[in-house]
């Protein structure tokens, strides 16, 4: 292997976290002069896996551009420490508070939080929380889920939908199982109402706090042309009202969180790169 | 397009068949004949066939019996667009 070749593989560590350990995967920044550095904040249960190859596609294409990208698994997800069942949203919090804070001891250039889907949740939620020096917290948000309690709702539904398929009803309903402070299991993944509370309670709407930065927002359509849904117009509106510089963009791409298989997503990568390396729009 | 024709691409794409449904019509067996169709991807498929369509369906509208064969599936489509218009 070149050396080259080597610089570019990324860097597979444990970040020590409470109760245990986080899996990261640095990709150090490649060229002469860095550009910024990005933190990925992974969507919610199975996503997880199903979004892992574009991620990575997208995370060397940002490395290659000269972007250090920073992926950490959060406590109970992926190879991290804990069980899904521990997970609570105030953890996940602090693992991205950490993973940042990781992130900001390497190299230099602006701070990009990238959040798929659910992640956007937890990315806006950072955000809220401004960096030390008062440098703007720049976001991209991949297909961000409208609220939590869509992604709540949506993450429910999997049950009802194990049931279309023949399997029995147990007779009270998951939603009615978390109200109760119970936990739920959902195609594999069990849900503490803990976290089910702080995923409910998560909004996309603009941080309170810190200086306003730049928001990327694509999502992926299979329409021609591609079309931002109808849904995502509030949002951006907020967003640019709160003083954002509001980058929105649909791609044509598979919705490839949703099921488990080799879909590329091209176009998704080079808008993405395109906005981050290229001068934005005043 | 008709819409037997819409939603077996919608079919094929929310379950991955990359063309495998080129054959389907309306009386060919979806659940038990499909190892595609596990909860995940039914649930890619009404996400689907809501976005692509623009309509809403309610959960009581959504049984096994609705994704026995390419035929229920339409029937399931064709209630929901009519009660929409009405």
């Amino acid at each position: 292997m070149s050396p080259s070749a080597r610089a570019a593989l990324p860097q597979a560590f444990f970040l020590p976290g409470d109760n245990g350990q986080r899996f990261c995967l640095y990709h150090p920044p490649q060229g002469s002069s860095p550009q910024g550095r990005v933190l990925y904040l992974h969507p919610f249960a199975e996503e997880l896996n199903s979004t892992r190859r574009v991620v990575a596609q997208q995370a060397r294409a940002l490395a290659k551009a000269g972007y250090g990208v920073l992926q950490i698994d959060l406590l109970g997800c992926g190879d991290s420490s804990g069980e899904f069942a521990d997970a609570t949203w105030a953890a996940w919090l602090h693992d991205a508070q950490q993973a940042r804070h990781w992130l900001l001891e390497q190299g230099g250039g602006p701070l990009w939080l990238w959040g798929m889907r659910a992640g956007a949740l937890l990315a806006v939620q950072l955000a809220q929380q401004p960096q030390e020096g008062g440098d703007p917290t720049h976001l991209l948000l991949w297909q961000p889920v409208a609220s939590g309690q869509q992604q709540l709702q949506q993450f429910l539904r999997l049950q009802a939908a194990s049931q279309w398929l023949g399997n029995a009803s147990s007779g009270q309903t998951p939603a009615q199982a978390l109200a109760l402070g119970e936990s739920v299991h959902i195609a594999g993944y069990t849900l503490s109402a803990n976290l089910a509370r702080g995923l409910g309670d998560a909004r996309l709407t603009p941080p309170t706090a810190g200086p306003a930065g730049r928001l990327v927002w694509l999502e992926v359509s299979s329409t021609q042309p591609p079309q931002l849904p109808p849904a995502s117009a509030k949002p951006l509106a907020a967003w640019s009202g709160a003083g954002w510089r509001v980058q929105a963009q649909a791609v044509n791409g598979p919705a490839f969180w949703q099921t488990v298989g080799t879909d590329d997503a091209p176009a998704l990568i080079a808008a993405t790169l395109a906005a981050l390396t290229d001068i934005p729009p005043p | 397009m008709n819409l037997t024709t819409q939603v077996i691409r919608v079919l094929d794409e929310a379950l991955g068949l990359q063309g495998r449904s080129a054959g389907f019509q309306r009386d060919t067996p979806l659940l038990g004949a499909l190892p595609e169709l596990d909860s995940m991807a039914v649930l890619a498929l009404i996400t689907g066939l809501e976005n692509h369509f623009g309509i809403t369906f309610s959960d009581e509208d959504l049984h096994g019996a609705v994704f026995a064969t390419v035929g229920s599936l339409c029937d399931l489509v064709e209630q929901a667009l009519a009660q929409q218009d009405t």
